[in-house]
């Protein structure tokens, strides 16, 4: 064979333009169609897998969520963490409400069952601060007709959930399906994760204790840590529902700062009813000092006593109003005396 | 065969192999430090920013808003459409259509956070089956990761099913717009390219409890719309929902309130939060729709001021009875 011809040079010169140009077409092609590629062609579930790496953060220095994976499930996605910052990213409108309640973090990881891709359930660990506020968020939103949990001192279930508050933790295990395998998945997550927490032990609201417990309508005990009835000046307010035969109402009170302060926003609040249609009424008890209020037809009671603004709220007979207001005067005033 | 050219021959062929890698490889690192994953910033000139185009078809008394009472959400979205003059009244043959559900969240169907893909599902077939649409796109801009969202609310698959074509947001699809005489949406990113050239929009939402606003319904549906650091708006939720409003035109809006997501919104969690109420609206006027919605929650129109910022802006009217509703009840 020969030196190679000019002929035959340009003719292989041509044609290796020709497949450096196919090939940087083909490039350029691949580039553009990953950036923007048609979703109905690929299929929704490997796109969400993998967009759901990309977007997932490290998990929480203080419990790893993958050794929550309950037997006959596996984990799906990774886990996230959301700060004050990027807290509406996950809840959206709900974020507020968190985050007025002392939000620092919340971790989250999604489990699906081995057997049943349908059957998931999405971990919500939120790191409240405090007990207070844990519990605050928790019962706050707690579902009122659901199961309790024995397991826990806050805790309960819905068909679907399971919820709870273990000291500055709240925690949400959301189920996707009504299935009786994906609710006892959830609890033996539940069950895990008290002892893997940083925190050794629940700390106990004592507060709670300050209530009358004769009557009281277990696991109702709710803390409204803004604005409890409507009323932005009721802050740090201790709610429990109570029954009296057929008969529901609910006491509250609030620790404020000093003997004066609990006067003003007692007043305030009395004005709030008073200006939002409520009337006065004479109390039955004469020995009882407060202010007794009927409004759209329920009764309602404020009192102080030292740092407490107290009352009752809702109550369908005055009687029975009356009743509870002496019971949770006294125990307030025991407190005091300690 | 002369041993000197044909190490000649391999030597060429080496060097230009190298020449063809290095080109390729040069065409996609430069690709590469081109692509612009962030999208423009900052402010625009005016030139740049972008009118979202309107979508409303003409009102006709007395179609304006219909309401079915039905928990099958096949039939009863079937028969608000028809009240209102069928689905060949909003689509034409050969038109593209782009229905924006409410996919912000990474939640099961069953929990009502989002919009029902059954009812998705059904309104891209009567695009496709008696509108004779040429193309249905879903889309959406979550809230969580939009993959996750679209699947595990069920949505993406059941308009895929239907025949539609999901679109998830991305940076190239947003642009900038300033809604004249508003207040918050000025200069700031929307969910714009999915719906530039589409002809007929069509929103439907779920009916929800929400913790800002009071309630979610189809004029809150159109926050998914924004880009940027949206949350901030939520300072500010009335007028932001108002201006929403007054910034999408949609065809038609339907507001599932089949099952209604009484309390814990706008996430709920529990099926206990939600209350049978088997209705489904229709409209013409999503403020009509909207202030019948609120009292599936037992709210007022009064408890919801953007409701009041909308109608006064002339987006509609809360006084949906004065548009002579159509009802109905379907089993």
């Amino acid at each position: 064979m020969g030196p190679v011809s000019s002929r035959a040079k340009r003719f292989e010169s041509v044609i290796s333009f020709c497949l450096l140009a196919v090939l940087v077409l083909t490039a350029i092609g691949v580039f553009l169609k990953q950036s923007d590629f048609d979703m109905s062609r690929f299929g929704v579930y490997t796109a969400a897998l993998a967009l759901s790496s990309q977007k997932s953060q490290t998990s929480s220095p203080e419990i790893t969520l993958d050794a929550l994976t309950p037997t006959g499930f596996e984990t799906l996605s990774k886990s996230e963490t959301y700060t004050e910052e990027n807290l509406y990213e996950k809840i959206n409108g709900k974020a507020p409400f968190y985050i007025e309640s002392g939000f620092r973090k919340l971790f989250t990881r999604r489990f699906v069952s081995k057997k049943d891709k349908d059957l998931w359930m999405e971990l919500f660990l939120f790191d409240m601060g405090t007990a207070k506020n844990a519990f605050a968020v928790y019962s706050v939103q707690k579902r009122p007709d659901a199961e309790t949990l024995q397991t826990m001192r806050f805790a309960y279930k819905t068909t679907n959930a399971s919820y709870f508050a273990f000291d500055r933790y709240y925690v949400e295990l959301v189920g996707s399906a009504q299935s009786q395998e994906l609710l006892e998945a959830m609890l033996a997550v539940a069950g895990k994760i008290p002892s893997r927490l940083s925190v050794a032990n629940d700390t106990e609201i004592v507060e709670l204790r300050l209530f009358p417990q004769e009557n009281v309508v277990a696991g109702s005990y709710k803390l409204h840590l803004t604005g409890a009835f409507g009323f932005e000046g009721l802050t740090g307010t201790f709610t429990a529902r109570y029954m009296f035969g057929d008969n529901s109402l609910t006491a509250f009170f609030s620790r404020r700062r000093d003997t004066q302060d609990a006067h003003a926003v007692a007043d305030s609040f009395y004005k709030f009813l008073i200006k939002n249609g409520g009337a006065d009424k004479p109390p039955l008890n004469k020995n009882i000092e407060a202010k007794i209020v009927e409004f759209y037809g329920t009764t309602e009671i404020v009192f102080t006593t030292g740092p407490f603004i107290a009352g009752i709220h809702e109550a369908q007979t005055q009687q029975s109003a009356e009743e509870l207001a002496v019971k949770l005067i006294n125990k307030l005033n025991d407190e005091q005396t300690k | 065969m002369n041993r000197q050219s044909e190490n000649f021959g391999r030597r060429q062929f080496l060097a230009r192999a190298a020449k063809a890698g290095i080109s390729v490889g040069a065409a996609g690192i430069i690709s590469y430090l081109l692509y612009d994953t962030v999208g423009p910033q900052a402010h625009h000139p005016a030139e740049d920013l972008v009118t979202l185009p309107g979508f409303s078809v003409k009102q006709q008394p007395g179609r304006i808003i219909s309401i079915v009472k039905g928990s099958d959400r096949v039939k009863t979205v079937d028969k608000a459409i028809e009240l209102l003059g069928g689905i060949e009244r909003f689509v034409k043959p050969g038109e593209t259509v782009a229905i924006k559900p409410n996919v912000a969240f990474a939640s099961p169907p069953m929990l009502g956070a989002t919009t029902n893909p059954q009812l998705v599902g059904e309104v891209v077939r009567l695009c496709y089956s008696r509108g004779q649409a040429k193309k249905v796109i879903v889309t959406d801009n979550p809230i969580n990761d939009p993959a996750s969202c679209f699947m595990l609310s069920g949505i993406g698959k059941a308009a895929e099913a239907a025949g539609a074509k999901v679109i998830l947001p991305k940076p190239h699809l947003f642009k900038h717009t300033t809604l004249k005489g508003g207040r918050l949406i000025k200069d700031w990113p929307v969910f714009y390219e999915p719906f530039a050239k589409v002809d007929k929009l069509i929103g439907i939402a779920p009916v929800k409890d929400h913790h800002r606003s009071g309630a979610s319904m189809s004029m809150k549906n159109w926050y998914g719309l924004l880009g940027g650091r949206r949350s901030t708006f939520h300072q500010d939720i009335n007028t932001i929902i108002a201006e929403l409003a007054m910034m999408v035109k949609p065809t038609l809006v339907i507001l599932d309130g089949t099952e209604v997501m009484i309390t814990n919104g706008p996430t709920g969690g529990s099926t206990s939060d939600l209350r049978q109420a088997n209705t489904l609206i229709a409209s013409t006027d999503m403020v009509a729709a909207d202030s019948y919605g609120c009292s599936l929650l037992n709210l007022k129109v009064s408890d919801l001021p953007y409701l009041a910022k909308a109608a006064g802006a002339g987006v509609g009217t809360a006084d949906y009875e004065s548009l002579e509703p159509k009802f109905a009840t379907v089993s």
